[in-house]
């Protein structure tokens, strides 16, 4: 059993608000959803269940907080290492060890397991998962699906009663997706009681037992399993919360419409493993509108993105629009991609400065940039940010300057890698106005997704891809 | 930080800053397949840019045993991608003196800093342990080999026994420019995004 | 073929001899036996673990750089050409050993074998952990380095607009925040899989040094000593 009483906690040296006199108890074997906006409390309160609050996280808090009996305050982490497991959000960097076996049985080892036991459920988790077939293998070879399940195996090694998620589908596509519901749902079929805090809601209609939203710190709905099953696509955007149903994507079958088209030839590429890559020998996309490349990890959607932006020498393909037929070379400089992880793409001290440095005219002055880019940031809510360092912002606020500078760059085609992995409702719509103000600038955007709710709220038009070919291409109705 | 103990963070930090100065002693050593001249420029070069990781770990961890444990892992490393391990002692022995310096200031003053990261690049010399210690067989059989003397001692001209004392010297110079160099680069980005 | 899988101690004697016999110049022809018998065992043992291409890549450089040592360069040839050759393949017919061995280390140690290794060394926890993150980090900044380049490119900054520190920053400061992030995130995981725990560590590696260990050390040490007496008792 989990309970809060009176709990209060605001992380050191921020304003931000953590949380407010919050109460709550969760009982054994319940499978508890935790949902609101970013910041809204929802991932501290895992925090305290695992203890990263406040042992790991400093703050202050006040109220108690007892996971089994065992006051958080006074019980060290690795105490609860074999009562609350833990799988976080990015599968990129929650993993220590370099190979799959290593990974699964690192809680194992830490916690001085014998040997005998440690091979024994590791064995036993890898059939009850069924990931025979990833054992042996290096973790940087994994999809971002399969690093996220190995997760799950290796909290599941160490049988703790009580299992944390915090946003764990964020990076995953639909299919991984149904992966994490069976293993949550065996999970549940085994006792153990579940906090999962997420934006993305629907795979876990039918599994959660109680919702709690929360906003500002503070529980302001709680609803049942009954209630939850009820929610309608209204009820949940009057809520601010993503839909509790996957909604499905309506296409319209025809040609090409609109006059100007962007025409790509040959796109073949194949990574050095010679079994990833694409084959795409023509396709034709409407210019000027928002395109959506979908499908499964590994279907060759972000090589496709890659090569249409001119990263992949070897590409011989060729890119057409308004006549002029440009090979990798010249794509590199008429395309701008919004990386998934933007820190990649901020270089300099300031957002003002970011956006400078796309301007690459000799002609214009330092002013005449700076009064330019300070216009572009005005369109994107970030004047004020302008002297601000990119890496102090926000999430949201990094994307936009990534964005800014690609409108300085005065590129024609502006390309986003899984622009809303890990959003929230109120900000996957704000990507999603960002996308077609783009788009009233006449700019082409291609946003490869797999984010159903973002690709019915803005995109025109929609690929999908499998096994690097053309599945389907069509318009959105 | 009331602890002065070493956590598992603090370990983890170690090791990511470890592996960020094998980064840029790697860059710097694929120049050195150019020319055997470049090689030499490692004691300006490596000092210079690693000193940008080092500064952000001077603000990082500021417990006694950061640089100790970083030296002790460098030597380790080192050894196990065949550079030999007489360099060990020396990398080892720059470490403790560099935390030890740098404890006086109690990891806080940039006074301190300069100086222990002077110290500490003193470990970029083990690099030159072995072509030291080979030299002189190396070039016997260069001479062996019909080579003029002329050519055989350009060669080592930069590299040998005497001129290490220079070349010690050199990083320790150019560690303490490098501590500035670095110091410049956290102000600028990392302090001015609240992260330092 | 029998896959042999060597003891993380057995690799470490092993790197530690040839250390030793890359800092001697080989005279004798015996010496230049066992120079090149300490070479072929990684290259062999790296076939034997299935990495074919590495091994051929390794066999053809060795043998190339140590056929023009001895049949091309000779006292007759003159000119920056051959002296730049000599120089290059005196560097590769004399640390090459160790290069390969490294590789083959690095390349068939599992991260737990390593840290159990170092454990039964009694070296403290906390550089073994360290030393696990560091190989952890390895890849991970190889990634990081690529993505940064990417969005150079895209950028057209790759080269710094002509500016070598510009290059330097432009490249090291996002890779030092993404890194620091990595870090946070990773420290986090760790504590909450145990990782600080005030017990021994366990392993579900079970190691052993079993005969083929023996032999590798035997022959690596009876090696180092041969080149011992060659250079000091001659």
């Amino acid at each position: 059993m989990i309970e809060f009483k009176n709990v209060n906690f605001r992380y050191r040296g921020t304003d931000e608000s953590g949380l407010h006199d919050l109460s709550l108890t969760i009982n054994d074997g319940e499978m508890v959803l935790l949902c609101g906006a970013s910041g809204c409390g929802k991932t501290t309160v895992g925090r305290l269940i695992n203890g990263l609050i406040p042992h790991y996280y400093k703050g202050e808090l006040t109220g108690n907080v007892l996971v089994n009996g065992m006051d958080i305050e006074k019980t060290e982490l690795y105490e609860l290492a074999g009562v609350v497991g833990t799988v976080f959000q990015n599968p990129r960097s929650q993993f220590f060890a370099i190979d799959t076996d290593g990974e699964i049985t690192f809680g194992a080892e830490n916690i001085g397991m014998p040997p005998d036991s440690i091979i024994s459920r590791k064995d036993d988790v890898s059939s009850e998962m069924h990931i025979e077939k990833l054992l042996g293998r290096s973790i940087f070879e994994l999809s971002g699906g399969e690093k996220q399940i190995i997760a799950c195996a290796s909290v599941s090694v160490l049988s703790p009663d009580i299992i944390v998620l915090d946003e764990p589908s964020s990076n995953l596509d639909l299919e991984a997706i149904e992966k994490l519901k069976e293993i949550l749902k065996r999970w549940k079929l085994q006792g153990k009681t579940i906090v999962i805090a997420e934006h993305r809601l629907y795979f876990l209609r039918e599994l959660a037992d109680r919702m709690l939203i929360l906003e500002n710190g503070r529980i302001t709905k709680e609803m049942t399993a009954e209630e939850i099953k009820k929610l309608t696509i209204t009820d949940t955007e009057k809520m601010g919360i993503r839909p509790m149903i996957l909604p499905e994507i309506q296409y319209k079958n025809s040609v090409v419409e609109s006059e100007d088209i962007l025409l790509l030839e040959d796109f073949c590429f194949t990574y050095k493993d010679g079994k990833h890559g694409i084959n795409i020998p023509r396709l034709e996309l409407p210019a000027y509108r928002i395109i959506a490349i979908i499908g499964h990890n590994g279907a060759g959607k972000s090589t496709l993105a890659r090569n249409i932006c001119g990263l992949e020498r070897k590409c011989k393909g060729t890119l057409t629009m308004n006549g002029k037929k440009m090979k990798a070379k010249e794509r590199l400089h008429n395309c701008y991609m919004i990386m998934q992880d933007v820190n990649h793409q901020l270089f300099t001290e300031s957002v003002r400065d970011e956006v400078m440095l796309s301007m690459t005219d000799k002609a214009l002055t330092d002013e005449q940039k700076a009064s330019l880019a300070d216009e572009i940031l005005e369109q994107l809510d970030l004047a004020e940010y302008a002297d601000t360092h990119p890496m102090a912002l926000s999430g949201g606020q990094k994307q936009r300057t990534a964005i800014a500078s690609g409108i300085a760059s005065s590129k024609s085609i502006i390309i986003f890698d899984e622009p809303t992995s890990g959003l929230d409702l109120a900000h996957m719509k704000q990507v999603a106005d960002q996308l077609k103000k783009l788009k009233d600038m006449g700019k082409t955007v291609i946003v490869v997704t797999h984010d159903n709710e973002f690709i019915l709220s803005c995109c025109d038009h929609v690929v999908r891809l499998e096994n690097g070919c053309i599945a389907e291409d069509n318009h959105k109705r | 930080m009331k602890d002065n103990k070493l956590n598992i963070k603090d370990f983890i930090t170690i090791g990511i800053f470890t592996a960020l100065i094998f980064v840029v002693e790697f860059a710097c050593g694929m120049l050195g397949f150019i020319h055997p001249y470049i090689v030499a420029s490692y004691v300006v070069l490596i000092p210079l840019v690693g000193s940008i990781p080092m500064m952000l770990f001077y603000t990082k961890v500021e417990k006694f045993g950061m640089l100790t444990i970083m030296s002790v892992l460098i030597a380790i490393i080192m050894f196990v991608t065949g550079m030999g391990w007489l360099g060990a002692p020396l990398i080892i022995a720059a470490g403790l003196i560099a935390d030890l310096i740098a404890k006086k200031g109690d990891y806080k003053s940039f006074k301190m800093t300069v100086p222990s990261h002077g110290v500490f690049c003193l470990w970029i010399c083990a690099n030159y342990f072995p072509v030291i210690v080979t030299a002189k067989d190396y070039r016997k059989s260069l001479l062996d080999g019909g080579y003029s003397a002329e050519y055989c001692d350009a060669l080592f001209r930069a590299i040998n026994g005497k001129t290490i004392a220079i070349l010690l010297a050199l990083c320790f110079i150019f560690g303490m420019i490098g501590a500035f160099v670095g110091k410049a680069v956290v102000r600028k980005h990392f302090e001015k995004a609240g992260i330092a | 073929m029998i896959k042999i899988h060597l003891d993380p101690r057995t690799k470490l004697v092993m790197i530690f001899a040839v250390s030793f016999i890359v800092m001697v110049n080989a005279v004798s022809t015996i010496e230049w036996i066992v120079r090149i018998i300490v070479t072929l065992i990684p290259v062999f043992l790296l076939a034997n673990e299935g990495k074919h291409v590495s091994a051929i890549r390794f066999l053809l450089c060795y043998a190339a750089a140590i056929l023009l040592l001895k049949y091309y360069i000779s006292a007759e040839s003159t000119g920056i050409l051959s002296a730049l050759l000599l120089g290059y393949c005196g560097i590769v017919a004399q640390f090459m050993p160790a290069m390969i061995m490294a590789w083959y280390v690095i390349h068939t140690t599992k991260i737990g074998e390593f840290m159990s290794a170092m454990q039964k060394m009694h070296i403290p926890d906390g550089i073994s952990v360290s030393l696990a993150v560091v190989m952890r980090f390895f890849p991970t900044i190889k990634e990081e380095c690529l993505s940064i380049n990417d969005a150079m490119k895209m950028r057209d900054i790759s080269f710094g607009g002509g500016r070598i520190t510009k290059m330097i920053e432009y490249r090291l400061v996002p890779l030092m925040f993404s890194c620091l992030n990595i870090g946070d995130e990773l420290s986090a995981a760790a504590v909450t899989r145990g990782l600080g725990a005030q017990v021994r560590r366990t392993s579900p590696v079970q190691l052993k040094i079993k005969a083929v260990d023996w032999l590798m050390i035997v022959i690596f040490l009876l090696s180092m000593i041969i080149f011992v007496i060659s250079k000091y008792f001659r």
